[in-house]
């Protein structure tokens, strides 16, 4: 996280994008909240009009089946 | 073609981490890694911890600064072991200056080791230095934007105390925004809303403290049965 100070520069996070179709207005804050919850994800933005969905995740944290089950517990189709 | 030798700070760390956990889980310390900004309040909280805990709990404070040994010499007061480390303008502790301070410490006689971390909601986060848990404390002055802002720390901290909420009448700050996103950020997170200044709410955080003391202790009372 910290690079500005060169404190911690080799971050194990890491920056990933999803296009999601079945996006519906009540769904979205969930499924961000959701997502956001997981132990290693930082931070979340959905585009709710194209389906973007950029995920900022620690990896040694969090699997990306775990993120991926998500989705589709929400009745959405994820691409990468 | 140069070679570029990178080093794993972060590897390094957690092994001294792990070698300053065993140490405090033999002799049965809760180990608190208090973080928050400068300003936030932590050594008021803590202030306001040692004046009513000291008789009831064993407790001692490791205080980590830049500069000065202001907030030590303010814990001081209270009659509780206190070392000051300073980081000569590093930004946060790590387990490596925490291991070397442990042995001014009468260990066999602590229950409870508080460690105020340098004011900073980036870096600390980072480094375990071998404590249980950490503790954010967040002032309502820094804004309720601050958790999404700064998720780790709030991601790994298992308590945030919202401190100074007597001055909510004369900010914009949105409680239920940063509580649902500190929530959101971290579901199982505690958190507090408390006063130091007009002592309100601080109950809560001195039972916490005391249900954390005791099942360190109790944890270790039963690994030597």
């Amino acid at each position: 996280m910290c690079k500005e100070c060169g404190c911690s520069a080799q971050s194990s996070n890491t920056k990933i994008q999803f296009f999601v179709k079945g996006y519906k207005e009540d769904t979205v804050d969930e499924v961000e909240r959701t997502l956001l919850g997981l132990p290693g994800v930082y931070h979340v933005h959905i585009h709710a009009h194209d389906g973007e969905t950029t995920i900022d995740y620690n990896p040694a944290k969090t699997r990306l089946s775990e993120i991926t089950a998500i989705f589709s517990e929400h009745g959405l189709d994820a691409v990468i | 073609m140069e070679i570029q030798v990178m080093e794993d700070i972060l590897g390094k760390n957690d092994q001294i981490a792990m070698e300053n956990q065993v140490l405090f889980k033999k002799e049965g310390i809760f180990v608190l890694n208090l973080l928050g900004s400068p300003g936030s309040g932590k050594t008021s909280l803590l202030e306001k911890t040692m004046a009513a805990l000291k008789d009831e709990i064993h407790m001692a404070v490791i205080e980590g600064d830049l500069f000065t040994s202001k907030d030590a010499d303010r814990i001081a007061q209270y009659g509780v072991p206190v070392i000051q480390i300073n980081t000569s303008g590093g930004c946060h502790l790590d387990a490596l200056m925490v291991q070397k301070v442990l042995q001014k410490l009468d260990l066999v006689n602590l229950d409870l080791l508080i460690i105020e971390n340098v004011g900073n909601l980036v870096c600390p986060a980072e480094f375990n230095i071998g404590e249980d848990s950490k503790a954010v404390v967040l002032s309502i002055t820094e804004g309720d934007d601050k958790p999404l802002k700064y998720p780790l720390i709030f991601k790994e901290s298992a308590i945030v105390v919202l401190n100074k909420v007597d001055l909510l009448p004369y900010t914009n700050f949105d409680m239920a925004a940063a509580q649902n996103d500190i929530t959101s950020i971290h579901p199982q997170i505690n958190v507090l809303e408390v006063s130091c200044q007009k002592e309100t709410g601080l109950l809560a955080w001195y039972d916490w403290l005391r249900s954390k003391t005791a099942a360190k202790k109790a944890l270790c009372t039963e690994g030597e049965t």
